[in-house]
C-alpha cells in the first residue's frame, strides 16, 4: 500500500464575486514510502494548491470539491481538525517557500524547537537540547545558532531552519513547496544538496513542489508535471530526461543547457496557461503547443501509459518515440566584434555602506568597465556582490566614494536635479520584479506615456503613437494599452517594462536579474527580447545576474563579482568555458542542470 | 478583452487597486456593499443625506419660527413636541441633519487633505523635512484635544458653524498623517518610484498621482474617521454653548433641551431625539467602516 495516494483530487476556488476556478482538476496519484517525488509546473498551474490540498490546510474559497486523499491508510479528506493535528508535523510536515518568514520574530531558534517537542513528544528539557542540536547539525548549521533569533539569521540559514524543525518529529511525508525559491543559487544548491542526503538516510518521502524543472529533475525519483490543474505526464527522472512525452514537458526541458557546452541553444513555451475559471473543450495545452492535431480541439486526452511513462496526450500516444522540435528556439547571435567607442565608463569605483550595527561594508570595491553600443557586459555573483550597488551607481541613484562614472563627457556622480534627470534619458533601468516594477493602478498606457512627454516632450497624439510602435517592438498586441498590470502575466509585464524603459530612446540598458522572478519556460523568450533590442537599437547593455546560461547567452563580456571585487573578467565565451576563478566555477557548479545528474550518476 | 487572473494561493497583496472599473460601478463601491454590516451604514447614511438634502420638503415647519405654544409634548400636529422657545422639535431634527452632515463632510474633507499634504510629505522626504513635519504632528498628537478646541471657539471673535469646521480641521489631522506617513515610507521604495524618477517625473507628480491612488483605502479610511469625530465634536462644542446658539443643529438642540429642563417639563423628545439622531450617525459611519476595512484588506472581504 502507497504512503500517500491520491484519487481524482479536485479543488475549487469558489467566490461570490468572480466565476470559480478550477485549480486542481481529478489529480490522481501515489507516493510510496521513502520516495522523493517531484511536481512541477508553471505560477498558476495550481500545484501549490495541490500542496496544500494534501495537507489539508485550504482556506477558504479554495474547497477540496471531489476525490481523496488516503495517508497511511487513512482517508484525510474527511478527518475533522482534531483528528487531523497528531498527524500533522508527527506524520506529515511541510516547508513552504515562505517558511524562513514563518519562523516566529520573538522567539530563538532553541524556543521554537523547544515548543515544538513539548507539544508533540515527552522528552525532557535535557534530552530536547541534545535533539535540537543534533537537528542543527544535520541541516549544516552550527548549534550554537540555538541562542539566536531569526533576524540574525540570512535567508538560506531560516530556511534551513524550518526545514530542520520540519524533520524533527520524523515525518513520514514532508511537502516541500518551492523551498529554494527567491534564494541564490548556491543557497538553493546547499539545501537541495542537504535534502537528498537527508531523505536518503532518514528515508522519509519527499513531495518537491516547484517550477524549476532544473532542481526537480535533479533532485527527484519521479517527476509529476502538472499544466492548468491537471496531471499531464509522469515519469521517472531519468526516463523524462532521455524521452519526456508530453510536449509541455519537452518545452519546459528546453528551457535547460549546460552553459558550458559548445553550442548553447535553449527553447520556450510562447503563450500563457488558460483561464481556469472558463470551461475548455479538448487539451488545455493546444493554444501553446507546437504539435497540436485536430483531435486535441475536441477531445481531452486522458493520462494513458505510453512506454514507461503516464502522459496525456493524443500526440505522444500516437508516436511515443519520436523527437520532436520546438518552433521558439532562441541560441546566442554573433555581433559585430570591432572595436566600438566607449559610451559609459566606470573607473575604479568604491561603495562602501556604513550602518549603526555592523559598521562599514565595502559594497564595490575598484571596479572598472566600459560599455560599448551594441555589445552586452554581464556582470555576475550572488546577491550581495555588488551587482546591484553598481547599478545604481550607473544610474545616478547613488554616488560612488571614490573614482568615476562618465557618461560622453559627463561626470554621472556629480550630477543634479534637472541635470541627472535630463540624464537619465539616456541610461535607462530594466527592473528585476515585474510585479513591483509597474504602478498597479496605472494602465500600460499610462505607464508608456510619461517617460515618453516628459523626456522626448511628445503631444498626446504623438505618444499614442509611438507607445503603440513600442509595445510592437516588445511583441506585445496594441490593445495592451488599456490593461492594468493584474491583467498581463509575469512575461507580458516584464515586456511592458522593457517597452518603458525604451521610451526615450536610451543609449543605455541596466537590467538588473530581468528574468530572475519569471517562470523558466519564459525566461528565454525575454532573453530573446533583450539581444535583439541590443543589435538592432544598438543599444549599450550592463546585464546583471547570478545565472551564467543567461549570462552565456546574451552577454559579450563578463564581469563575475564577489563581495564588491571583480575576480575574473573576459570574453563571455572563455569566462564561461574556461573560468580560472574557484568562485566562477562554484557559480556555475550550482546552476540547476537536468543535463548534469546523469553524467554524475554514470560517474558513480 | 477578457481578464484571465491566476488563482488566488495565499493572501492577496494588501494594497489592491481601486481604480480598475467593471460595468461602470467603482470596484470601492461594490466591496463596500458587499460587506453586510457597511450595506446597513450605508443604507442608514442615505437616510440621512436624503433628510438633510430634502429638509425643507419633509420638515412640517420652519424649524426656527416660534409661533407654537411653548412646551408642548409630543403629539399629533408636533410629533415631538415644541421647546421651550416654541419651536417645532421635529422640523429642527430634520435640519439639523444638514448641519451634522456638512461639518462631517467639510471638516473630514479638510483635515485629511492637511494629513495628506503633511504626512506624505514628510514620508516622502525623509530626512530634515520629515523630522520637523514628524514633530509637528507629534506636537498635535499630544495637545489636549477637547481643551483646545473649547479655547479656540471659545475666544474666537465670530461664531457659528465655519467656525467649528475650522476648530476641528485643525485639531483633528494628526492621528490620519501619521498612519499615511508609516504608509508611504514602505511605498517609496518599491520599483515603480524608481521608475517614475527615471521616467523624468517630477517629486510631487510621483508622489501624489503615482503613490497615492495606491493608499485610496487608507484615505478613505482616514475620512470616515475623521468624518465621524468631526460629526461627535461638533455637537459636543455645541452642547458647551460654544456654538452660534441661533444655528439649528444637534448640538444646538441639546444645549437648549439642557438649558430649558427639557426633562423637568416631560418634552423627553427633545432631549431623546437629537441625541439617538447623532447615535444613528455616528454608527452608520462605524458600519460603513467594517467595510471599508475590507477595502484596505482583501482578506476581510465577504466572499
Amino acid at each position: 500500500m502507497s504512503l500517500l495516494s491520491v484519487a481524482d483530487l479536485s479543488v475549487t476556488y469558489d467566490t461570490k464575486r468572480r466565476a470559480p476556478t478550477h485549480a486542481v482538476r481529478g489529480v490522481s496519484f501515489d507516493i510510496e514510502a521513502g520516495e522523493c517525488v517531484g511536481l512541477l509546473g508553471e505560477s498558476g498551474c495550481g500545484k501549490s494548491t495541490l500542496g496544500t490540498a494534501l495537507l489539508r490546510l485550504l482556506d477558504k474559497p479554495a474547497r477540496i470539491t471531489g476525490g481523496s486523499v488516503t495517508f497511511d491508510g487513512q482517508d484525510i479528506t474527511s478527518l475533522d481538525e482534531a483528528s487531523l493535528r497528531p498527524l500533522r508535523w508527527r506524520q506529515l510536515s511541510t516547508v513552504f517557500q515562505s517558511s524562513m518568514n514563518s519562523l516566529n520574530p520573538v522567539l530563538t531558534v532553541e524556543a521554537q524547537f523547544r515548543d515544538v517537542f513539548t507539544t508533540h513528544t515527552d522528552l525532557s528539557s535535557v534530552e530536547i537540547r541534545a535533539r535540537s542540536e543534533e537537528l542543527l547539525e544535520m541541516v549544516l548549521i552550527d548549534p550554537s545558532f540555538l541562542r539566536f533569533y531569526p533576524h540574525e539569521l540570512s535567508g538560506g540559514m531560516k530556511q534551513r531552519v524550518a526545514l530542520a524543525l520540519a524533520l524533527a518529529l520524523d515525518p513520514k511525508l514532508v511537502v516541500l513547496d518551492e523551498p529554494t525559491t527567491g534564494l541564490d543559487v548556491v543557497v538553493q544548491r546547499s539545501i537541495l544538496d542537504s535534502v537528498r542526503t537527508l531523505q536518503r538516510e532518514k528515508g522519509f518521502a519527499v513531495l518537491l513542489i516547484s517550477h524549476d524543472l532544473g532542481t526537480v529533475l535533479e533532485v527527484a525519483d519521479r517527476v509529476l508535471v502538472m499544466y492548468a490543474g491537471e496531471l499531464v505526464e509522469e515519469q521517472d527522472s531519468a526516463g523524462m530526461l532521455r524521452a519526456a512525452q508530453h510536449p509541455y514537458t519537452r518545452g519546459l526541458l528546453g528551457s535547460y543547457a549546460d552553459p558550458r557546452d559548445e553550442e548553447v541553444d535553449v527553447t520556450y513555451i510562447p503563450g500563457r496557461p488558460p483561464d481556469l475559471s472558463l470551461v475548455h473543450e479538448g487539451c488545455l495545452f493546444a493554444d501553446r503547443c507546437p504539435e497540436v492535431i485536430d483531435r486535441c480541439r475536441t477531445e481531452a486526452p486522458p493520462l494513458d501509459l505510453v512506454g514507461m511513462a503516464r502522459v496525456a496526450c493524443h500526440v505522444a500516444a500516437a508516436r511515443p518515440s519520436s523527437r520532436v522540435d520546438l518552433d521558439s528556439h532562441f541560441a546566442p547571435h554573433e555581433r559585430p566584434g570591432e572595436a566600438v567607442e566607449d559610451v559609459l565608463t566606470v573607473e575604479g569605483v568604491r561603495k562602501t555602506y556604513t550602518t549603526r550595527r555592523r559598521g562599514s561594508v565595502a559594497a564595490v570595491s575598484d571596479v572598472s568597465f566600459a560599455l560599448r553600443r551594441g555589445h552586452v557586459t554581464a556582470l555576475v555573483g550572488q546577491s550581495g556582490s555588488g551587482k546591484s550597488t553598481i547599478a545604481k551607481l550607473i544610474t545616478g541613484v547613488e554616488k560612488p566614494d571614490e573614482g568615476s562614472v562618465r557618461f560622453g563627457s559627463l561626470e554621472v556622480h556629480s550630477l543634479r536635479g534637472r541635470a541627472l534627470r535630463a540624464y537619465r534619458r539616456h541610461v535607462q533601468l530594466v527592473f528585476q520584479d515585474p510585479f513591483s516594477a509597474l504602478n498597479p493602478v496605472k494602465t500600460v498606457w499610462q505607464a508608456l506615456s510619461r517617460p515618453l512627454r516628459n523626456h522626448l516632450g511628445l503631444s498626446t497624439e504623438d505618444a499614442r503613437a509611438r507607445a503603440a510602435s513600442l509595445l510592437s517592438t516588445v511583441g506585445l498586441p496594441v490593445d495592451f494599452m488599456e490593461r492594468y498590470p493584474h491583467q498581463m502575466s509575469g512575461g507580458q509585464r516584464q515586456r511592458v517594462v522593457v517597452a518603458r524603459s525604451l521610451a526615450p530612446e536610451p543609449t543605455v540598458l541596466v537590467a538588473d536579474e530581468p528574468i530572475s522572478m519569471l517562470d523558466v519556460s519564459i525566461r528565454a523568450e525575454i532573453v530573446e527580447l533583450l539581444d535583439e533590442l541590443v543589435r538592432k537599437r544598438n543599444l549599450a547593455m550592463l546585464y546583471i545576474t547570478h545565472d551564467l546560461l543567461s549570462a552565456r547567452l546574451l552577454a559579450d563580456e563578463v564581469l563575475v563579482l564577489q563581495s564588491g571585487s571583480v575576480v575574473e573578467r573576459g570574453e563571455a565565451l572563455s569566462v564561461i568555458r574556461a573560468s580560472e576563478a574557484d568562485y566562477t566555477k562554484l557559480l556555475l557548479d550550482s546552476l540547476p542542470n537536468p543535463f548534469a545528474k546523469p553524467a554524475e550518476d554514470a560517474a558513480s | 478583452m477578457t481578464i484571465a487572473q491566476p488563482p488566488a494561493v495565499g493572501p492577496a497583496p494588501v494594497d489592491v487597486p481601486l481604480a480598475p472599473r467593471r460595468g461602470g460601478v467603482p470596484q470601492w463601491v461594490r466591496i463596500l456593499w458587499a460587506n453586510g454590516k457597511s450595506r446597513v451604514g450605508l443604507a442608514l447614511l442615505t437616510v440621512f443625506v436624503l433628510a438633510a438634502v430634502f429638509a425643507p420638503v419633509i420638515a412640517p415647519y420652519d424649524p426656527s419660527s416660534a409661533e407654537f405654544e411653548a412646551g408642548l409634548p409630543p403629539d399629533g400636529t408636533h410629533w415631538m413636541g415644541t421647546t421651550s422657545q416654541g419651536q417645532d422639535v421635529f422640523s429642527q431634527l430634520i435640519h439639523g441633519a444638514r448641519t451634522s452632515l456638512l461639518v462631517g463632510l467639510v471638516a473630514g474633507t479638510i483635515s485629511t487633505i492637511i494629513a495628506l499634504l503633511i504626512g506624505l510629505t514628510a514620508g516622502y522626504l525623509r530626512g530634515w523635512v520629515d523630522e520637523f513635519l514628524s514633530g509637528l504632528t507629534n506636537l498635535a498628537l499630544v495637545i489636549p484635544v477637547l481643551p483646545l478646541m473649547v479655547t479656540l471657539a471659545a475666544y474666537s471673535p465670530a461664531r457659528g458653524v465655519w467656525l467649528i469646521i475650522f476648530v476641528i480641521s485643525v485639531t483633528g489631522w494628526a492621528f490620519g498623517a501619521k498612519i499615511k506617513r508609516a504608509q508611504i515610507i514602505t511605498l517609496r521604495t518599491r520599483d515603480y518610484v524608481t521608475a517614475a524618477k527615471l521616467a523624468g517625473d517630477g517629486t510631487l507628480r510621483i508622489v501624489f498621482r503615482e503613490i497615492m491612488p495606491n493608499m485610496s483605502s487608507l484615505v478613505v479610511v482616514g475620512f470616515m474617521g475623521a468624518a465621524t469625530a468631526a460629526v461627535g465634536a461638533e455637537a459636543g462644542l455645541e452642547f458647551l454653548g460654544l456654538g452660534d446658539p441661533a444655528t439649528v443643529s444637534w448640538g444646538t438642540m441639546l444645549y437648549w433641551a439642557d438649558n430649558g429642563g427639557a426633562l423637568l417639563t416631560g418634552q423627553w423628545a427633545w432631549l431623546i431625539a437629537p441625541g439617538l439622531a447623532l447615535t444613528m450617525l455616528v454608527t452608520a459611519m462605524t458600519l460603513i467602516n467594517f467595510g471599508v476595512d475590507a477595502l484596505s484588506n482583501p482578506a476581510l472581504r465577504e466572499e
